[in-house]
């Protein structure tokens, strides 16, 4: 039998609302994996509200912080070792402090209409930047080339995409077209990796459950390893389209998944909801789309 | 429709002939060439998003005004010739010539905007090739063992873009064939590939149809195999030594990326095997022959087109893909296609590309203008 599982998304989908409406964890049993993935995927697991995998089955050996040359944390995979990455990222940014959040009226109606109606742009194969990035069951690898200057993100659950961070030290372009991955820098602070984006669009949700943002949003990422197998993440939202203050998310916690080379996850593979992504263009008025 | 006008001219196939490919189908695919428009009517909404950015008109009517979109290039491409979304505004009146959809929608392929304001051109084309741009020159960049660096020098910017080839041809075939692919005699079929009865007949069924079929227009999926190197957005090789293996960093087509494994390690199989899950950009290996970086892959699934053209593969397909910069500038790509399902024997076809200097990669996500 042939199996064509490369995209969850609907998968995903049905499964986020499972885990609302009834509080069922677990996502990494409920979705199959992609072939290349299923040996793996059966160890990793979703615990808790609010994080997804590596904290079920064995553990990667305990070890310290892996170290660059120059001294700096490795952020992702360690030359001489074999590649991995991150499981476990965030899935809701107002994790244990939804009430604290300030939001703009609108944005707490958005936020709540969400809940009800996951329509999430992340089904419809949209690239989702940010945080949105960590949020998949599949992991992300993080591909460090200091001899570029750059960081690459690449999610394994997605479009097949990849972001890049600029690590040489510049600062923002003008005038930026906003886009999914929006433009990200980063620098050092000590051992935490500190990465600035702006430039997003609208066209993402930022978390699974649907945290509103709007074009004006300066987001920032604190990126800590504090030993070979814990990535810890902070997130700061500064949007004053739909916030009244900036916020800092909780602290969230990745874990190392050794030994994993990345694989082909291409969303459009098994969209089950073509008419989304299509539409079917009888009439043109101002609410509809123009596609393709 | 008193202000609709419809005509037919011979400038009208010329006007075909310089249309854009920058985006996902061919002109023809969506508007009937033979049916020229004039509207007028003034601007209620701009769409500004890959792959086509849109403006929405509307036109004087009776009983009603009619909302009618007009489909420019991309906005990679106009914001590259130095268009900005705020050239043109809301409630300003236009006049827009171009074809009409196929369909019968309300839908106009805008070959000409005109501000009434001032009597000029917004938004206008580039013919579908990139604007003027810094040139590479040197030597090959090489890494300290003397190896060519494929991506840029240390610390630099830049992305391969410019292909000299649009679609497939094996070489030595000589025909006439536009940026898209679409073979101007269909007669010319038999010349393009050594196709089996069954491919050859598919083949001439996408091209008739003007490609109107193809899975990245439709679905955006992703231009595996040779394809990848076909789009005017350019690529990136990023290598990472580190970890024995180079991604491809898709620019055009959709953002995609891939790996080649340069570690020697063989062409195995999938977990499953192959036929378990054939993947859109295969498995890659590869090795260094000289200057020349040779990739084998293996591994595709038959659920996209692996060339712009509408060439068909099967699941049997294995490439030889060998890269070669012959100066900091040049890449020359030689690719050998092996697909006992599809051709009757192995054939190949080359092309060069363009180091871009210090630009990044176009941002290009072929989903950017859907629901």
């Amino acid at each position: 039998m042939r199996i064509h599982t490369n995209n969850n998304a609907f998968v995903l989908t049905a499964a986020c609302v499972l885990i609302l409406t009834s509080g069922i964890v677990g996502l990494g049993q409920d979705a199959p994996a992609p072939a290349g993935q299923q040996g793996q995927q059966g160890q990793q697991g979703q615990r808790g509200q609010g994080q997804r995998g590596g904290q079920r089955g064995p553990a990667a050996p305990a070890a310290p912080t892996p170290r660059r040359p120059d001294g700096k944390p490795w952020i992702g995979s360690v030359p001489g070792q074999q590649p991995g990455r991150w499981n476990g990222g965030p899935t809701t940014l107002p994790l244990n402090m939804l009430d604290k959040i300030p939001f703009q009226p609108w944005a707490r109606a958005v936020y709540d209409q969400r809940q009800i109606d996951q329509f999430e742009p992340h089904t419809r194969c949209k690239a989702s930047g940010v945080s949105r990035q960590f949020s998949t069951p599949y992991g992300t690898e993080f591909v460090d080339v200091p001899d570029l200057q750059r960081i690459y993100i690449m999610d394994m659950g997605g479009p097949n995409s990849y972001r890049i961070i600029y690590m040489d030290g510049r600062s923002h372009p003008a005038n930026l077209t906003p886009t999914n991955y929006g433009h990200s820098i980063g620098h050092w602070e000590g051992d935490t990796l500190v990465v600035e984006t702006i430039g997003l669009n609208e066209k993402f949700w930022i978390d699974t459950r649907g945290t509103p943002h709007t074009e004006k949003l300066k987001f920032t990422e604190r990126f800590t390893r504090t030993d070979m197998n814990t990535l810890q993440y902070q997130a700061t939202i500064e949007d004053p389209g739909a916030y009244t203050a900036p916020w800092t998310t909780t602290v969230f916690s990745m874990r190392w998944a050794p030994n994993v080379d990345p694989f082909e996850y291409v969303c459009q593979d098994n969209n089950h909801g073509p008419e989304l992504m299509l539409g079917s263009q009888s009439e043109i008025d101002n609410t509809k789309f123009f596609v393709p | 429709m008193k202000h609709v006008v419809f005509g037919l001219s011979l400038a009208v196939l010329l006007l075909c002939a310089v249309t854009s490919v920058s985006g996902q189908h061919t002109l023809a695919a969506k508007f009937d060439l033979t049916k020229q428009l004039s509207l007028k009517g003034t601007v209620t909404q701009i769409d500004w998003s890959n792959p086509y950015v849109h403006i929405i008109m509307k036109v004087p009517g009776n009983p009603r005004p009619v909302i009618w979109a007009v489909e420019l290039e991309s906005a990679i491409l106009l914001t590259k010739n130095g268009w900005k979304e705020a050239d043109l505004l809301l409630g300003e009146s236009i006049t827009v010539q171009g074809f009409a959809a196929r369909d019968g929608s309300k839908q106009i392929s805008g070959n000409s905007v005109v501000r009434a304001s001032n009597g000029k051109k917004v938004y206008s084309g580039t013919n579908g090739t990139l604007p003027a741009h810094a040139v590479a020159s040197g030597p090959v960049p090489r890494w300290p063992s003397g190896q060519p660096r494929l991506g840029p020098p240390a610390g630099q910017t830049g992305y391969w873009g410019n292909p000299s080839r649009t679609s497939l041809l094996q070489d030595g075939a000589k025909m006439e064939m536009d940026a898209y692919g679409l073979l101007k005699n269909i007669a010319d079929a038999d010349k393009v590939a050594p196709m089996q009865k069954w491919a050859r007949d598919l083949y001439e069924y996408r091209q008739r149809n003007f490609l109107k079929d193809d899975p990245m227009y439709l679905a955006c999926k992703p231009p595996g195999g040779p394809r990848q190197f076909e789009q005017i957005y350019g690529f990136q090789f990023v290598e990472n030594p580190d970890f024995n293996r180079i991604f491809v960093l898709l620019g055009g087509g959709n953002r995609n990326r891939r790996v080649i494994y340069t570690d020697g390690r063989p062409q195995v199989g999938q977990i499953n095997g192959d036929a378990d899950n054939p993947l859109y950009y295969g498995r890659s290996v590869s090795h260094w022959e000289g200057d020349t970086l040779s990739v084998d892959t293996k591994g595709f699934n038959e659920k996209f087109w692996f060339d712009n053209g509408g060439l068909p593969h099967t699941e049997q397909l294995h490439l030889i893909e060998k890269f070669t910069r012959t100066d900091m500038k040049t890449m020359k790509y030689e690719v050998t296609i092996d697909d006992p399902g599809a051709y009757t024997k192995t054939w190949t076809s080359n092309w060069t590309f363009e180091w871009i200097p210090g630009e990044e990669t176009p941002y290009f996500l072929c989903q950017d203008n859907r629901p």
